[in-house]
């Protein structure tokens, strides 16, 4: 036993499991603060979890709600926008209005004269393409065309659309249908037709003529623009069929840079009339095939009247005496019967001889004069004289009778009495 | 958007007068100037396919002679248009025309008084 104790190993065994043992309990103390400490980081980690879905949440709240007011201001100012471009565009659209009218007159006023007459007519040109530019975008702004007085033939419309284009000459027009087109169509329409027209001759070779087929259908009348350019990709087609059928009004900043209004405007416009315009067919040319279907709410066989006959100050009344010459009547090439109107006998002024009133005792007919014939030219105007004063009458009177006494005697020695 | 109310109404020409040309060169004064006097050629028939300017005018001048303004004024298109259709018309071999009339010759005053002395001194 003594060596055991006196045994080193021995001691140094037991001092080496003592501190085994101290260094087990102080592991395990560890371990257990360790758990503890765990299972706390743990609870706050949940904790933070649950704030973090919490704040998330929040977040996306505040995202939509920052959207939906990003989204009504954007509304706001577009409407703004609008609403500012509109009147402006109002301002336009009525002073290009004038103007036309002031070259209409012009026009009439000096043209006699070929120069003047061609480049008043360059200035009308122009003046056509600002008025259709200034119409477009009223349009998108929620503007009004303005609308004409009276119903117009679907030819006339067709020329008067291809009036508002700047290759015009391009165009050519087959009507094979005559139709009215209801007067508050009629603006629509031609403008319509216009930019499909813009757009036909600006992307076809300038070589290449565009052109237009009216056409009656069995639901309307179509208006058919073909021109032999390149026609459009698929992704084209698709952005273009989005346009002209709109789903939510469009915002102005959604044209791009330089703006293409053309498609948004056609699709406004045929929304708001009620007609369809499609551009998905291809030409027998091969580029594009537009169509403007026109309904019949749209159509009318209204007479329409030239602006001779609507604009006479006496109105239509047809003079009816027999031997007058026949009366002129005025009508559309394809449509007699839909827009006769009858004129005045064209001779009530000009030359032939007017129906007689009488026969004399001898069976010669009377005639009656239409106009004083004067052989002689008047020695003076026949204006009527002032009044005079009753001397002035009895010194002229007396005048009158000194000179029929002059004129009877051969001599004239008293002559010189009277006057002295 | 505004209330139909609202909509202006458009007073302006509604065929440009450089759609009725077809922006071809006008014709100059020479052919037909202001007075000159036009009509249908008798016994035509107005040909299928005529338009709608083409066809006042060959209805305006079928009734008999007219001068070339009164047909712009009756047409309500300036003159230089007018006188282009009438070209037209003209080429196909549609339209007679005649230089206006010459001013009437007034006889002289001189004269006048004599044959009035004359039949004074027979019969007064």
């Amino acid at each position: 036993m003594t060596s055991l104790v006196q045994d080193p190993v021995f001691w140094v065994l037991i001092a080496v499991t003592l501190v085994a043992l101290a260094a087990v309990l102080r592991a395990r103390r560890t371990n257990v603060g360790l758990r503890k400490r765990n299972a706390d980081l743990h609870d706050e980690r949940g904790t933070l979890l649950g704030k973090f879905d919490e704040l998330q949440a929040h977040q996306a709240g505040l995202r939509a709600q920052f959207a939906a007011e990003l989204a009504d201001v954007r509304s706001d100012a577009e409407e703004e926008t609008k609403s500012v471009l509109k009147a402006a565009m109002r301002t336009l659209q009525s002073l290009a209005d004038e103007q036309q009218i002031v070259i209409d007159q012009a026009q009439k006023k000096y043209g006699e004269d070929p120069q003047i007459l061609a480049d008043l007519m360059a200035i009308d040109h122009t003046n056509s393409q600002f008025g259709r530019r200034a119409q477009g975008i009223a349009v998108l702004c929620g503007g009004w065309l303005g609308r004409r007085e009276s119903v117009a033939s679907v030819y006339d419309v067709a020329r008067s659309a291809q009036g508002r284009i700047r290759q015009f000459d391009r165009v050519r027009i087959h009507a094979q249908a005559s139709f009215s087109v209801v007067s508050r169509a009629v603006e629509p329409v031609a403008v319509v037709l216009a930019e499909l027209l813009a757009n036909a001759t600006k992307y076809s070779a300038p070589s290449t003529p565009v052109e237009i087929n009216i056409k009656a259908v069995s639901k309307g009348v179509c208006l058919i623009v073909d021109d032999g350019g390149l026609g459009m990709g698929q992704e084209e087609k698709d952005r273009a069929a989005a346009l002209l059928s709109p789903a939510a009004p469009l915002t102005i900043s959604s044209l791009g840079n330089p703006p293409q209004f053309g498609f948004a405007v056609s699709g406004m416009l045929a929304t708001r009339y009620g007609f369809t315009v499609s551009v998905d067919s291809v030409s027998p040319y091969g580029g594009v095939r537009a169509v403007i279907l026109l309904p019949d709410e749209l159509l009318t066989t209204e007479a329409v009247l030239p602006p001779s006959a609507a604009s006479r100050p006496q109105g239509p009344t047809p003079i009816q005496q027999p031997p007058a010459p026949q009366p002129v009547a005025v009508e559309h090439p394809e449509s007699p019967a839909e827009t006769t109107t009858q004129l005045t006998p064209v001779s009530d002024s000009g030359p032939g001889p007017m129906p007689p009133v009488g026969t004399t005792a001898g069976g010669l007919p009377k005639r009656r004069r239409s106009s004083p014939v004067a052989v002689v030219p008047p020695a003076q105007q026949s204006t009527p004289e002032p009044a005079r004063s009753n001397q002035e009458t009895a010194s002229l009177l007396g005048a009158f009778q000194r000179g029929t006494r002059s004129g009877r005697t051969t001599t004239t020695h008293t002559e010189g009495q009277e006057n002295s | 958007m505004t209330a139909p109310g609202e909509e202006q109404p458009v007073t302006s020409g509604f065929i440009r007068s450089y759609v009725i040309t077809n922006g071809r060169d006008l014709p100059d004064a020479d052919g037909f100037s202001l007075v000159t006097l036009v009509t249908i050629a008798p016994d035509r028939e107005p040909p299928a396919r005529l338009s709608p300017e083409l066809r006042s005018v060959w209805d305006l001048c079928s009734g008999g002679y007219l001068s070339v303004a009164e047909v712009a004024a009756r047409l309500e298109l300036p003159v230089g248009v007018v006188r282009l259709l009438l070209t037209d018309l003209a080429d196909q071999g549609h339209l007679l025309r005649r230089a206006a009339p010459p001013p009437a010759q007034l006889v002289d005053r001189k004269i006048l008084k004599e044959v009035l002395h004359g039949l004074q001194r027979r019969f007064g």
